[in-house]
Formats: C-alpha cells, sequence, structure tokens
C-alpha cells in the first residue's frame, strides 16, 4: 500500500510526534479517557456493525449476508415509520425551540429584576428526568384523570383522546419536547447575543439600519456560531429520541431508537436488523454533523 | 461435577473479559454459565410480591428444608420488564437463578432456547391430570413439560348488578350483542358514562382482549392440530374483531378504551363510571376498598366473557408457572421447592392470603377458598374455559405484530378483514422463521 | 413588579413595555412550570381524588398519604441513596478523567488532536440502546452485572464527552501567560496544571460537575437493562415502576416525582448562573 519511503517518513513523524515529552505527556493525558471510551463504547459499537452484516439472532452468530439486513429493514414499514416520525418530531422539535427560544432570547436581552429566577424556573424542566416527565405527561394526557385531554376537549381543540391516535401522540411529543429544552436554548443564544457588543448595534443604528435590517445584518451572522452548536446538540439528540416516545405514548409511537430496541431487545426475529437500524442512526447522525459542519460552516472548538 | 462446571466458567470468564464481546457472545451461548452462587442457596426469581405473602411461603419452607435454604430475588413488577432481563440474562448465560416465577407466555421461547430444564420425567401425565387443563398447555414445547403451574388468572366480563337490576335485567348478558344492547341501554337510564371498558392499548393486555374475541367467534390463531399453520385469516377471526372494532365504533366504550390498561379499566369501572368491564379476578377485591368507595362488591357480578352464539367460552388465560433453569447446579433441590410451592396445601394457603387462584381444580371446591375468594364462585365456568395464547419459541414477535393490528382495529385504523389477512402473513412468516 | 418600571427608569411608554414584558415573562414562567405544579397537586391528593377527574384533583383538600406510600417504601429510600451514589461516582470519575484529557487538548500541542476529538464527540452520536446487548454481555463476564458498576461505567462513557467538551471551552478561557509564567519559574507541565490550572478552574469545573450529576442522576435506559434487584435501582427506574401486579399507583408516581426532582429544583435555583454558563460555555465560543 505504501512505499518504502513514505513509510519511512511516516514512522520518522510519529517518532518524532511520540518522542517530544511534552507531546507524549499530552498523550498520556488523553489515554486514560480514550481508553474508557474506546473500550465500553467503541467495541459494542463496532461488534453492532460485524453483526448488521449478519443473520446474528439474539441467542446465536450467524453467517455473512451483505446488505440484506438494511434491505429489509428499508422494506420494513416500522422502520420506514419510525424512521418519518424521528424526521417529523426532530425538525417540528428543533424548528419550534428554535425560533421560540430565540424570540425569548432576545425579548430577555436585557438586566431586568427577578433574572435569577427566571432562569432558575427555565431550568427545572430541562433537569427534569426525561423518563419521569414522560410518565406524568401521559397522567396528564390520558383521557379520565389528565387535565390537559379532559381541557382540550372540553375547549374544542380535540375531539378525541390524545393518547390512542398517533398524530395526537407525535404532536403531544414534540410539544413536550419543545417545553422541556426551549429554555435550554433560549439560555445558549441569550448567551451568544451578549457577547455581541452594544457598539455595534450602535453603530447600525447611527447609519439609519432599521430593527430588522440589524437583526438581519449584525444579530444573526454575529450569532451564527451559537446557532449552529446549539441547534447541531438539540438535532442530535432529538434524532436519537428514546424515552419520550416509548413512555409517553405507551409503545405506540415508533422511532428510530424504538426500533432498535425492539429488535435488539424485544424481537427475537429482528435482532440483526435492529442493529442495522443502530448503524443507520450512528451514520445518518455523522452525516448530520457533517452538513453542519462543511456546509454551514460551523467550527468545532477543537481548532485553534 | 458441578464444581467442575464451576472452574470452567470461572477460566471462561477470565478468558473472555472486558472488550471480548464477540467472543463472549459465542463463549456464553456455548457454555452457559452456572446457575446458583455456590453458597447452597437456591435463588428464586419473581417479580414484586404486592401481597407480601411470598416471602412469608418462602420462610416456612425454608423452616422444613434440609441443606438448603431459598433466597427469593424481586424481579420487576411489569411483566414485559420482567420478561425482558431474564431473557437478557439467560442470553448472556444464565445468570444466577435457579427457579424462576414466569408468566405463562415465556415457557416455549426460553424452552426453545434450552434455557429450561426439561422436567417431563419428574412430572408424569399422571401428575399434570391434578391441574386444569390452560396452565398445562402453556408448559408443553415439543410434547415436553418445562414447569409446574403456580397460580391462574382468566378474563372475566365485571358488570353492575345493582343498574342492571335497575333497567329491569336479572341476568348477566352472554352474548356479545345482549351486552352491548344493555349496555347502551342501562349507561342511558342510569346515566353512567360508559357502557363497556376493556384493554384496548397496544401491549399484551390488548392480545388477551383481542383473542377473547376472535375465540368467542369460533376463530383461532393457530391450528390447534398443527401449532405450525396460521389460521388467522378466518372469517370468524375477522367477525370477532369486527366485534371489538363495532363497540368502539358504537360508542358503546369510549374511544379512549385504545389506551385503556388496567389501570385505567379499573377507576372506570369501580369509580361508577361503567356498566360493564372486562378485566381479570383481581379487579373484584378493589371494590368498596377505600380507593374505590363509590361501587361496593355487592353491586357487581362476575360472568364469563360474552360469546357468539353457537361458540364455546373461552377466556384468555392468564397466570404463572415455575420453571428451572437449565444451567443451576442444584436440580434435584429446585425440584423439591417447586413441588413444594405447588403443592395443594401451598396453593391453598396462598389462595386464601393472597387471593391467588390455585391451578389445582380440587381447590376449586374448597370452602374456605370460596368464602375468601367469591370470584371463584362466579367465574368459575370462565377459569376452568380458559385458553392460552398460542405457543411458540418466537411469541414475543408474534405477540408484538398482533398488539399493532389490534390496537389498530380498536383505534378503527385498520378493517377486522385486513387485520387478519396481515396477521396470516406476518405469524406465517414468524412461525416459518421458527423452523 | 411595579418597582420594575424604575429599575428600568422608562418613560410612560417605556412603562406599558415593562408591564407587557413582565406579563410575558410571567406567562413563560408559568408555562414551564404549570406541569410540575399539576404533578405535584396530584401528589397531594387521595388516589380516589386524583381518579374522578381533573376538576376533583384540583378542589381536593390536601393529604399526604401519596408521601407516606414512598416514604415508607424501602425500595423507594433504597433509590434515593442508590441514585445519589451512582451519579456522585460517576461525576467524581468524570471529572477526574475528563479535566486531564480537557487540559491536554486545550492547552497542549499535538498532531491527532482532531482525530482525538472526533473520537470522543462520535460517542455521543450512537444511540445508547443500541449497544446495552454487547454490553450486558461484557458485563456479565467481567462479573460487575446487577452492580452500581454497571451503572456508573456506561454512564461516564456518555457522560464523558460533554464533561470534555464543556472544561475544553473553560480551559481555553483561562489566561495563558500565568501558567507560561509558571513553566518559566521551573515547574513542569503537571505542576502548572495542577498548582495553576486547576485552582482558576475550579469554578468552570464545578459547573461541570453540577451538569454531569445531573446527566447521572436521570439515565434510565442502563440501569434499567442492567440491573435486576431493588436493592441496586436507582430512582428513575423506581418511580415508573410503583405499580401493584396490574395497574400503577399514579399518586406514588407524582410524589416520587416531586422527591427526586427537589434535590434538582435546589441545585438549580443555588447554580442557576453557573450552568448557565457551563451549558453555553461550548457553544459561545467557537
Amino acid at each position: 500500500m505504501t512505499t518504502a519511503s513514505t513509510e519511512k517518513k511516516r514512522r520518522g513523524a510519529l517518532r518524532e510526534e511520540f518522542g517530544n515529552p511534552e507531546r507524549r505527556l499530552a498523550y498520556y493525558m488523553i489515554l486514560p479517557s480514550l481508553v474508557i471510551i474506546l473500550l465500553i463504547a467503541f467495541f459494542p459499537i463496532m461488534y453492532s456493525v460485524v453483526l448488521s452484516f449478519t443473520d446474528s439472532t439474539v441467542t446465536a452468530f450467524g453467517s455473512f449476508v451483505g446488505i440484506e439486513n438494511y434491505v429489509e429493514m428499508f422494506q420494513n414499514p416500522d422502520f420506514l415509520v419510525g424512521l418519518l416520525n424521528t424526521v417529523i418530531f426532530t425538525v417540528g422539535s428543533v424548528t419550534l425551540e428554535f425560533v421560540i427560544g430565540l424570540g425569548i432570547a432576545l425579548a430577555i436581552n436585557r438586566a431586568f429584576r427577578g433574572r435569577g429566577l427566571v432562569r432558575a424556573a427555565v431550568l427545572v424542566p430541562w433537569a427534569f428526568p426525561t423518563v419521569i416527565s414522560a410518565v406524568m405527561w401521559r397522567l396528564m394526557c390520558q383521557d379520565q384523570i389528565g387535565v390537559i385531554d379532559v381541557v382540550a376537549n372540553k375547549l374544542g381543540v380535540i375531539s378525541q383522546p390524545i393518547l390512542s391516535d398517533n398524530t395526537l401522540l407525535l404532536i403531544s411529543c414534540i410539544l413536550i419536547d419543545t417545553w422541556k429544552t426551549t429554555p435550554f436554548m433560549a439560555l445558549l443564544l441569550l448567551a451568544g447575543l451578549q457577547t455581541i457588543p452594544a457598539d455595534v448595534y450602535e453603530a447600525a443604528r447611527v447609519d439609519g439600519a432599521n430593527v430588522m435590517q440589524r437583526f438581519f445584518r449584525i444579530t444573526m451572522p454575529l450569532l451564527k456560531g451559537t446557532i449552529l452548536v446549539a441547534v447541531l446538540f438539540r438535532t442530535l439528540d432529538a434524532y436519537r429520541v428514546y424515552d419520550l416516545f416509548w413512555v409517553f405514548s405507551g409503545q405506540q409511537l415508533d422511532s428510530l431508537s424504538t426500533f432498535v430496541f425492539t429488535g435488539v431487545r424485544i424481537s427475537q426475529l429482528l435482532f440483526a436488523q435492529g442493529n442495522a437500524a443502530s448503524v443507520f442512526v450512528f451514520v445518518t447522525s455523522f452525516l448530520i454533523a457533517l452538513v453542519f459542519i462543511k456546509v454551514f460552516g460551523m467550527q468545532t472548538s477543537t481548532e485553534e | 461435577m458441578y464444581a467442575g462446571r464451576q472452574i470452567n466458567r470461572r477460566d471462561f470468564l477470565k478468558m473472555s473479559g472486558a472488550g471480548l464481546a464477540g467472543a463472549a457472545l459465542l463463549g456464553g451461548t456455548a457454555c452457559g454459565g452456572g446457575g446458583g452462587s455456590g453458597s447452597g442457596d437456591l435463588i428464586f426469581a419473581m417479580g414484586t410480591d404486592t401481597s407480601g405473602t411470598l416471602q412469608g411461603l418462602i420462610d416456612k419452607f425454608n423452616k422444613q428444608s434440609e441443606g438448603f435454604k431459598v433466597t427469593y430475588q424481586e424481579m420487576p413488577t411489569d411483566t414485559g420488564a420482567y420478561f425482558d432481563k431474564l431473557r437478557t440474562q439467560f442470553q448472556a448465560g444464565g445468570g444466577d437463578i435457579d427457579v424462576i416465577g414466569a408468566d405463562v407466555i415465556w415457557p416455549a421461547q426460553f424452552a426453545a432456547n434450552g434455557w429450561l430444564l426439561d422436567v417431563t420425567d419428574k412430572f408424569p401425565k399422571s401428575e399434570q391430570s391434578q391441574f386444569l387443563p390452560g396452565p398445562i398447555n402453556s408448559l408443553l414445547y415439543d410434547s415436553k413439560i418445562y414447569g409446574v403451574p403456580w397460580f391462574t388468572d382468566a378474563g372475566l366480563l365485571y358488570y353492575r348488578a345493582d343498574l342492571l337490576e335497575k333497567s329491569g335485567y336479572s341476568d348477566p348478558p352472554k352474548t356479545w350483542d345482549e351486552m352491548q344492547e344493555m349496555a347502551v341501554k342501562v349507561a342511558k337510564d342510569q346515566k353512567i358514562d360508559y357502557g363497556f371498558v376493556f384493554q384496548g392499548d397496544q401491549y399484551e393486555g390488548g392480545v388477551c382482549n383481542g383473542l377473547e374475541y376472535i375465540w368467542t367467534n369460533g376463530g383461532d390463531v393457530l391450528d390447534p392440530n398443527d401449532p405450525n399453520k396460521v389460521v388467522i385469516d378466518s372469517p370468524e377471526a375477522a367477525a370477532g374483531l369486527a366485534i371489538e372494532q363495532g363497540i368502539v365504533e358504537d360508542g358503546v366504550a369510549p374511544q379512549a378504551v385504545a389506551t385503556y390498561t388496567e389501570t385505567e379499566t379499573d377507576p372506570a369501572f369501580l369509580g361508577n363510571k361503567a356498566v360493564f368491564a372486562r378485566n381479570w379476578p383481581y379487579m373484584y377485591a378493589l371494590a368498596g376498598t377505600k380507593d374505590y368507595p363509590d361501587v361496593k362488591p355487592e353491586m357487581i357480578g362476575v360472568a364469563p366473557v360474552p360469546v357468539t352464539p353457537g361458540n364455546g367460552l373461552a377466556s384468555t388465560l392468564g397466570g404463572w408457572n415455575m420453571l428451572i433453569n437449565a444451567q443451576t447446579d442444584m436440580p434435584d433441590e429446585a425440584w423439591e421447592f417447586v413441588s413444594w410451592m405447588t403443592s395443594e396445601q401451598a396453593q391453598r394457603q396462598r389462595a386464601i392470603s393472597a387471593s391467588l387462584l390455585p391451578t389445582r381444580p380440587a381447590l376449586y371446591q374448597d370452602k374456605e377458598i370460596r368464602e375468601t375468594i367469591p370470584v371463584i364462585v362466579e367465574g368459575e365456568a370462565a377459569l376452568k374455559n380458559a385458553r392460552s395464547r398460542p405457543v411458540s419459541p418466537y411469541y414475543s414477535d408474534m405477540s408484538l405484530e398482533m398488539q399493532e393490528q389490534f390496537n389498530g382495529v380498536v383505534k378503527g385504523d385498520i378493517s377486522p378483514e385486513d387485520a387478519v389477512s396481515s396477521l396470516q402473513d406476518s405469524l406465517t412468516q414468524i412461525v416459518e422463521a421458527g423452523q | 413588579m411595579a418597582s420594575a418600571t424604575t429599575t428600568q427608569g422608562a418613560t410612560g411608554r417605556g412603562s406599558i413595555n415593562a408591564i407587557l414584558f413582565y406579563v410575558f415573562l410571567v406567562l413563560f414562567v408559568l408555562v414551564s412550570l404549570f406541569p410540575l405544579l399539576w404533578v405535584f397537586r396530584m401528589s397531594t391528593v387521595t388516589k380516589s381524588d386524583l381518579l374522578t377527574s381533573p376538576a376533583v384533583t384540583l378542589t381536593a383538600s390536601p393529604v399526604g398519604t401519596s408521601y407516606s406510600t414512598v416514604f415508607s417504601n424501602p425500595d423507594f429510600i433504597q433509590a434515593l441513596q442508590n441514585s445519589v451514589i451512582v451519579a456522585g461516582t460517576t461525576t467524581v470519575i468524570c471529572l477526574f478523567f475528563g479535566s486531564i484529557c480537557a487540559y491536554s487538548i486545550a492547552r497542549l500541542r499535538f498532531r491527532f488532536k482532531g482525530s482525538v476529538m472526533t473520537i470522543i464527540l462520535a460517542i455521543s452520536f450512537f444511540p445508547a440502546v443500541a449497544i446495552i446487548a454487547p454490553l450486558f454481555i461484557q458485563f456479565t463476564a467481567v462479573g460487575i452485572i446487577n452492580t452500581y458498576w454497571a451503572m456508573i461505567i456506561p454512564d461516564v462513557v456518555f457522560a464523558l464527552p460533554l464533561t470534555i467538551w464543556i472544561l475544553v471551552a473553560f480551559f481555553r478561557e483561562l489566561p495563558r501567560d500565568l501558567e507560561e509564567a509558571a513553566k518559566v519559574d521551573g515547574a513542569t507541565t503537571l505542576q502548572a496544571f495542577r498548582k495553576v490550572i486547576v485552582p482558576l478552574a475550579a469554578p468552570g469545573v464545578f459547573t461541570t460537575a453540577i451538569l454531569t450529576f445531573i446527566h447521572a442522576w436521570n439515565e434510565f435506559l442502563f440501569a434499567n437493562t442492567f440491573i435486576f434487584d431493588a436493592a441496586h435501582y436507582p430512582v428513575t427506574v423506581v418511580i415508573p415502576n410503583f405499580a401493584t401486579t396490574y395497574t400503577t399507583d399514579y399518586g406514588a408516581q407524582a410524589a416520587g416525582a416531586v422527591v427526586v426532582t427537589i434535590p434538582l429544583v435546589i441545585l438549580v435555583l443555588i447554580f442557576q448562573r453557573r450552568i448557565v454558563s457551563g451549558l453555553t460555555a461550548g457553544a459561545v465560543k467557537g
């Protein structure tokens, strides 16, 4: 693969890299974390990749079958529904969180009394364990005792029980996620806003720029880095949604992760497909991150 | 012999170590892990015992047993979570559980993987005949038996005897048509919210309910004479599901039954909001308690699940069996414990102290039991006609398919005909995969 | 509220704006907190009131039965203790390894920095559900299944990227000259790290600790998969399972939810400023 000379050169570079005491120390310092991550996470991930190309079952290692599992997975209606739900959920919740979060951030980007209290109040939903909040929301949407279902039916917003309609379930999941995460998004964006120096706005105002112009010409470009990081994190998180769907919908709503869970942990026949789906989630997550970095020009904080 | 296995297992553990997931999976399946902690204790796993009587019974056993003690390992209350844990443990080589308290739908799935001890020799046909046929059937796989029935459960029709009487009915309904007619009339007369509630959620209980509609209309899932033949795509099965769908569509049951489990059924029926309910025997004991003070036991009656004329009674069998881990180090001790726990005496004690229904028909004549659990008297016909769900090593997958289709039928998203024909395809695929 | 106008030092139009602003704020806070207040209400009524209707739930007289249920449940008390042990240990381990690693990435020069960061971040893209089966086998093989370690180890792995990411941002902010000065004075890199960076970074490290703790406190999947007996369950597993064989005890679930939320609310109230700076550190410094 490599000629002798490039091989030699590379070795030389490596020797230089590891011969330098400071650099060697840098590696020593990284090593423990890397070993932990590789040992506990990387092997299982690789193992999932291997399994996804075999006809393994939960109990027996199978033989290589190429991409058959992936082909079957894309023909499986549960997977397709899960994929669609996940995409709708991700786009819907991240968009809502971003728009509302930005609105709130702009509104509270000033000094006012009770600021700490507001901050604390909005952090509570974020800190609340997802699985327990899903249990609580399900209770509140239940048809006999659930305050939301009863009130929404009385007001005529809906005409059927929330929990027995897949569309309403999906909408509810988006709203619950918005409830939980908008404050987080707002605080991230607020922190970004506060790094924009006031005199930039002042200068623009003197030049006669109106509110809209200032927003699109100054705020948005200067906030771009923060927005990209916040939106990427939320997107990747929403894309793997599992406990909210599983618990809130009482297992009625499919997502990519619930498909993986069902395949790997419950079904005895979809094991290999479940592994294929987990690889699919992994790879597509990576692609999403790549799009953010390459297309939108997001800076990763590793670059100096 | 057992010592040898222990050493093997230790070595195996050392060899595999962390990180060698692949080797461990293969190894785990091939060598298995020995059960037993080696301390002379027998480990018995069972979901949380909400009646608080299980430990007492185990203590009683320990007092009279010689040479070993039984330790109770508490498992999740949620049956699905419990199954999940057991299965994961078996996959990883058996775990340290010796005796398993297991739902009636599990034995075939565990047995097919070689995880259970075959007890056919210890539990001959003559002994089996002392038990109800439904629970025994749930333990048979490949004409071998893998455990002993412990306590049983079956779907029942609950009705508000007081309200029925006020509307001029003296007897509970026998057919689905009668039930719907009565439900509508009584709900209207007595200003009750719902005519009927049942469990239509997408979960195992939804399968239990759906199967009752199919069976009471003469349909079935698998051919009783050939467990590898799927027969669900029949006019009878479709007619059964059509009744289930019609009950919701016509407003006899609220739309929300598509999300009901037992948890939602209790407050609807015992909270004076429904005339009829389909539920398990346990609900009887909740009537008139401080959580449900409005509906007293004397106001309710119990009957078998209705049928369509011309068909025999059928209820879905629930309940629990006792199984033994194939990898146990103490098979004889495990058997001793299982036979003691399922003996007439222990079952009688548990029936009286915890209202759990015995699996030995002889006990249904016991006067004290009949007094303590009144539901036994009225529900006897249903309990004796309980049918087990399809016995298959791939039952989990079958259940997932049925849960989805039956729930779709209840919601009105899927027509009964489409549901049975798509189940015919998917269940056939599952059966074929199992061969 | 009225005093707000004076702080704004506003004119007539300004004070209307200020009122509108506060109305908006109150609404926002209410929407955020309403579900939690309702859960609290559900936890303080009798089971039969709770099961009747929302109107009854709202107006019923308060009782503490659900709280006596959860506090008389030894499994729940044990679970609280387990959650503290698991989340605490996870936090300590993450901070120890994470701060060393983050320092190296933030401060030292070496070639494969990009690849290292990519590997670390890649872990956070993977669906945790997909690795529970292989992890189960590994944990069983080394004999740590059904122990605290079966929760702590995967928690650490999934929290470490977060810890490192935030700490890198914090360490970058610290002035470089102090360290350089220490090195000129003859300190080694490690001494510089210990004597100069660690004290300076303490606030950032502390913030990271809170975030990691909350992350671990809220974990459900691994605990639900790798733990079999009540003696080791954390609260996130115990609460959804407040049930008898057939039915769920809603009141006890609500009470349990309130009890586990209180430590978080206290943490959040005391440290809200730090938490916010921690959350934003990674995002704002591009």
